[in-house]
């Protein structure tokens, strides 16, 4: 199950139009961040099911969170959620160990989607 | 000498268009990336208010560590209508030459090295400009069309945005954003100087944008 959703990303719209993207008729439970060192400091407390991370933020960036946070947890569940659709940037997060990565401006099927993905993953994770 | 942004846009209006202009410079780094041989290093966009008259100041303060800059400048028009300047720190235009995946050094004569500059500088120019204004437009439902891209090549920094340039009586919305190269060193600011009239338009747009996720 995916149950506990953390969010970090620096524009504080950004967070509210992730949320609501996610379907309104299962019980989450959110968490903020605003830059990648918060993120990392709540992952470490929390231990999202899944985490939404951006990647262009102050104080830390996504690219070095991810990197702190798959240190902490090798089988977190990150998916970027990014402006910065380069090539370059996609490659870096995925070789970093990000699950998947989506475009902003974020729309409610990407999400869906990706939450359906990674949920079967995880199911599968735990089975074996 | 700048107003808080706040004083014409609300804060949730500001959070909106700061996020707006990140996607759509998001975009302008990926079809860059597409031409160029790098990464291209994005920053967080800022948005403030500055009276036209005070511009000229407000953009060499931006520039003062560089003796000299070369600029692209593109008016676009839709609702949504100003200026974007394109600006580079000195040496950007032989950086990029070298960046440029489809070199055509080989092909022009010598002494064109210049013509080679201006043109790289202004490819590059209408490549950010043209994805970025176009992204925004696109997220706020407008259509914009531009003007021709002009540049100015390793101009004197002091001189080269004239105080006289923009119309007095505005006060321009300057969306900046900074960016780098991760090879190559080069550096520089987008600025979108929207004029005052578009403010109407643009506090709608923003919240019929926002509606979709409320
Ligand atoms: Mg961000």
């Amino acid at each position: 199950m995916i149950k506990k959703i953390l969010i970090v990303d620096d524009s504080p719209i950004a967070r509210k139009m992730l949320k609501s993207c996610l379907p309104k008729d299962r019980e989450y439970e959110f968490h903020e961040a605003g830059n990648g060192l918060e993120g990392v400091n709540q992952y470490k407390e929390l231990e999202p099911d899944i985490t939404f991370m951006d990647l262009t933020m102050p104080v830390m960036t996504g690219y070095e969170a991810i990197e702190e946070i798959i240190k902490i947890d090798t089988k977190a569940m990150i998916i970027v959620v990014t402006a910065d659709v380069q090539m370059s940037a996609i490659k870096t997060v995925l070789d970093s160990g990000a699950f998947m990565v989506l475009r902003k401006p974020i729309k409610k099927d990407q999400i869906l989607g990706a939450l359906d993905k990674a949920m079967d993953t995880k199911e599968k994770g735990a089975q074996v | 000498m700048s107003e808080q942004a706040t004083d014409i846009l609300s804060s949730d209006e500001v959070d909106t268009l700061q996020e707006i202009m990140n996607i759509a410079f998001g975009q302008s780094a990926s079809d860059l990336s597409e031409v160029i041989d790098t990464h291209v290093v994005l920053s967080i966009p800022f948005i403030e208010f500055v009276k036209v008259t005070e511009l000229h100041t407000y953009i060499q303060q931006h520039v003062k560590e560089y003796s000299k800059i070369s600029i692209v400048e593109q008016k676009y028009w839709g609702k949504f209508k100003g200026d974007a300047l394109l600006i580079f720190a000195s040496g950007a235009g032989r950086e990029l030459i070298l960046l440029l995946k489809n070199d055509e050094q080989g092909s022009l004569e010598a002494g064109s090295a210049e013509i080679l500059e201006s043109e790289t500088l202004l490819e590059v120019g209408n490549i950010l400009i043209g994805a970025c204004v176009g992204k925004l437009a696109e997220l706020l439902n407008d259509i914009v069309t531009y003007t021709p891209p002009m540049v100015l090549v390793e101009e004197d920094a002091r001189n080269a945005v004239p105080a006289n340039k923009f119309d007095p009586d505005q006060t321009a919305i300057i969306l900046k954003t900074d960016f780098n190269f991760e090879q190559g060193g080069a550096t520089g600011f987008l600025f979108l100087v929207t004029k005052n009239e578009s403010v109407v338009w643009l506090k709608k747009a923003l919240q019929l944008f926002l509606e979709q996720y409320e």
